[in-house]
């Protein structure tokens, strides 16, 4: 299915690869109800809990809109779309079928991602460790972030790791290829983002 | 200040921005240099399968504020360049759909249907050629009635639109975009109001961020880029990588088809597809007006009215829409660039964005400050200089110029992009990925931002898999502030009226509107599951 807004679904250009549906499948059913619980606990539950003000107030006489009152709104919003899935599209045709893989596969790439920008982060400072170990230095990585190499070093291994793991996950293994074509992905980045500006800081020399 | 010395202030301010280099002692403003840019970029991102206009806006946006800062000088050029890659991604799209069967972008979907089988029969520059022209002329009709439509929709809410209204109004957008993205009511008020509850975290009038479960990180609420790009970008990265994976789909060997016939598009073709293409014009700019709605739908309104009208009139010989007729490519490609003027006009008169686009417009505007799209930018002061006016006849003159490089310089650079379809998508949409996330590193400097970015990448990936859109997620994410603060100031103003959306008829009618478009198509919809 190709949606409507432009941009939207701008990675799935053909019909290939879309969701399964399947006119028995009762996922409209589940999600929906799933939303009236996930709807009822944030009204009922993480909103009084988590918020100072009640959903009106009255302040000095006057009575005034509390901070309650737009999130209690947003669950309404998710309230009223899980009835409706519930009661009018629980029978929709083109209901979508999700498999565990769908499961499996965003697991993994967020697990490549989130290890790739752990290595990003503390790739430059252990590399400044082992140089001071070996020369005998004391130079810290906090004075150097901004400084080439040294600055290049955590996003460059980082950024190699995101792009080859997410190109080995596509195709099934890694290449001499993918690996290559990810240096090459990541020095261009490097040269868009860094070398002309110099007001701008790569991953991860904003937080070290 | 009158009306036209706005509009002239405007021109010049586009035309004599800073001089970024001089022709012959003529000097040329970055603002032109900016729109050229953008739009060739546009393009290439266009015939790009796995790329579209509001990636590249999305990357794009932290480098131009960086290089222009946040001042209202930057206005221009940074807004110059996005809408000249809103105009040349849409006809960009047209180029992988006719020469290799995959559509650019999901609008350019129904530009396959004819346009690939012309390709095949030795036509393929014909066919970009007539791709090209409808979309021109259907982008330059549109752009018009933009110019005209915008300012007076805009006066006519400031003079009659007052605080209840005006959040009546945001509601019924709201609702309007849940009920008719994606063809699920119900998942598009789900969608709705996960982005409202996005916005509303760490935010608020008390002292203690609401619900930010008393942490720092929520505390401070989710920065923009981070939902905006993480639904948006990521989730379409997440769900690209996915498919290609599940089919293993072959890429990179296309079969050479040898040139016949007569390649030009002449005036008597162009006689012939008029009808076609301002049928078409007239379904995009009209679609494109209403929020939310898309270029997808105009195509196949556009696609469907042409069809109907060339099976009624078609002598023997012509060739049936599917089967490489050019008044297919002609109707499809004038609908679908029609939307992308028209779509501005909720943006400017009202600051309600309907597309992907138009959220990053209002992003751009947002972050340098200086210009807030919105019934108030359309002041005709007469006494003081109304500076958001004067930038608001800039953008019509960016638009205007885009249009004239469409039409000049555009058709010759769409057609040397066929290369583009040779990227593989195992290797584009990964490099996608480190450099959205890159760029929201570099606006908001912390790993945080990467995480948040992150959980919303996987959000978005989820809502595509269960059939929600995420375009209301976003744009409810970016009016929940406005239409909080509008309902505080409408219920203060009412002397605390707790049925202040009911106070008006005008108020009242938008809030009926609001319920009703919901009825209406949770109506439709229990009828075709019926059916």
């Amino acid at each position: 299915m190709i949606e409507g807004p432009d941009g939207i679904r701008t990675l799935e250009t053909s019909n290939i690869g879309a969701s399964p549906v399947d006119n028995r499948s009762n996922s409209n059913a589940v999600l929906g109800g799933l939303c009236v619980l996930a709807a009822a606990l944030v009204a009922f539950v993480w909103v009084p809990l988590d918020v100072d003000s009640g959903v009106v107030e009255q302040v000095r006489r006057r009575v005034q809109i509390g901070d309650s009152l737009a999130p209690v709104t947003a669950a309404v919003f998710i309230a009223i779309g899980g009835l409706l899935l519930l009661f009018v599209e629980r029978r929709s045709p083109d209901q979508p079928v999700l498999a565990l893989q769908n499961v499996r596969f965003i697991g993994i790439s967020a697990v490549i991602i989130i290890a790739g920008f752990l290595i990003m982060r503390f790739a430059g400072p252990l590399t400044v460790d082992v140089v001071n170990w070996l020369t005998g230095d004391d130079l810290k990585y906090r004075l150097l972030r901004d400084s080439a190499p040294w600055k290049f070093i955590g996003y460059f291994i980082g950024g190699i790791f995101v792009v080859a793991g997410l190109m080995a996950q596509a195709e099934g293994g890694i290449t001499r290829k993918n690996l290559g074509i990810a240096v090459a992905v990541v020095i261009a980045l490097i040269l868009i983002f860094d070398v002309p500006f110099d007001d701008l800081l790569l991953p991860p020399n904003g937080d070290v | 200040m009158g009306v036209g010395d706005y509009i002239l202030q405007g021109i010049l301010a586009f035309f004599l921005g800073s001089e970024l280099f001089s022709i012959f002692g003529i000097p040329v403003s970055i603002n032109i240099a900016m729109v050229l840019a953008g739009f060739l970029l546009g393009i290439m991102v266009g015939a790009t399968p796995g790329l579209a206009g509001p990636v590249a806006m999305a990357i794009s946006l932290p480098l131009l504020l960086s290089s222009f800062g946040y001042h209202a000088s930057a206005l221009l050029p940074v807004l110059g360049f996005l809408i000249g890659i809103m105009k040349g991604a849409t006809v960009g799209g047209a180029v992988p759909a006719i020469l290799f069967n995959t559509p650019g972008t999901p609008d350019a979907y129904m530009t396959t249907l004819d346009g690939f089988p012309m390709a095949q029969k030795g036509q393929a520059k014909k066919a970009l050629r007539i791709a090209h022209f409808s979309s021109a002329s259907g982008d330059t009709f549109s752009d018009l009635v933009l110019f005209v439509c915008a300012p007076f929709l805009a006066i006519i809410i400031e003079a009659h639109l007052d605080l209840p209204e005006k959040t009546a109004l945001l509601i019924l957008s709201l609702s309007f975009i849940a009920a008719v993205i994606g063809g699920s009511p119900a998942k598009g008020l789900i969608s709705t109001g996960l982005g409202l509850l996005a916005v509303f975290i760490g935010t608020g009038e008390d002292f203690y961020p609401r619900l930010s479960l008393g942490t720092d990180q929520l505390a401070r609420g989710f920065p923009i880029t981070t939902a905006v790009l993480g639904v948006l970008i990521l989730g379409a990265v997440f769900e690209g990588i996915d498919n290609l994976l599940r089919e293993k789909r072959e890429t990179g060997s296309f079969s050479a088809v040898r040139e016949s016939g007569d390649q030009g598009l002449h005036w008597r073709d162009i006689r012939r597809l008029m009808p076609y293409i301002s049928r078409s014009a007239l379904i995009g700019t009209a679609i494109g007006a209403l929020p939310g709605i898309g270029s997808t739908l105009a195509a196949t309104l556009g696609y469907t009215v042409g069809k109907s009208r060339h099976q009624k009139r078609k002598s023997p010989d012509d060739l049936d829409f599917g089967a490489g007729a050019p008044q297919g490519i002609a109707a499809t490609e004038a609908a679908n660039s029609s939307v992308s003027g028209a779509n501005l006009i909720p943006v400017l008169s009202l600051g309600i964005p309907g597309n992907a686009a138009a959220v990053f417009l209002i992003l751009a505007a947002e972050s340098i400050g200086g210009f807030v799209p919105g019934p108030a930018v359309f002041k005709f002061t007469t006494d003081t200089v109304n500076p958001e006016l004067v930038i608001a006849f800039g953008l019509f003159t960016a638009m205007a110029f885009a249009n004239v490089l469409n039409w000049t310089i555009g058709g010759l650079f769409m057609r040397t992009m066929g290369i583009m379809i040779r990227i593989p998508k195992q290797m584009l949409l990964p490099s996608v990925l480190l450099l959205t996330l890159t760029a929201i590193y570099i606006q908001e400097t912390r790993l945080e931002a990467i995480w948040f970015a992150l959980g919303f990448g996987v959000l978005g990936y989820a809502m595509r898999k269960l059939e929600i859109s995420p375009l209301p997620f976003v744009i409810a994410f970016i009016l929940g502030d406005k239409l909080e603060l509008s309902a505080r100031r409408a219920f203060s103003a009412s002397g605390n009226d707790p049925f202040f959306l009911f106070s008006t008829p005008i108020a009242t009618i938008l809030m009926l509107l609001a319920i009703g478009v919901l009825v209406y198509t949770a109506r439709k919809r229990r009828l075709e599951a019926s059916a």
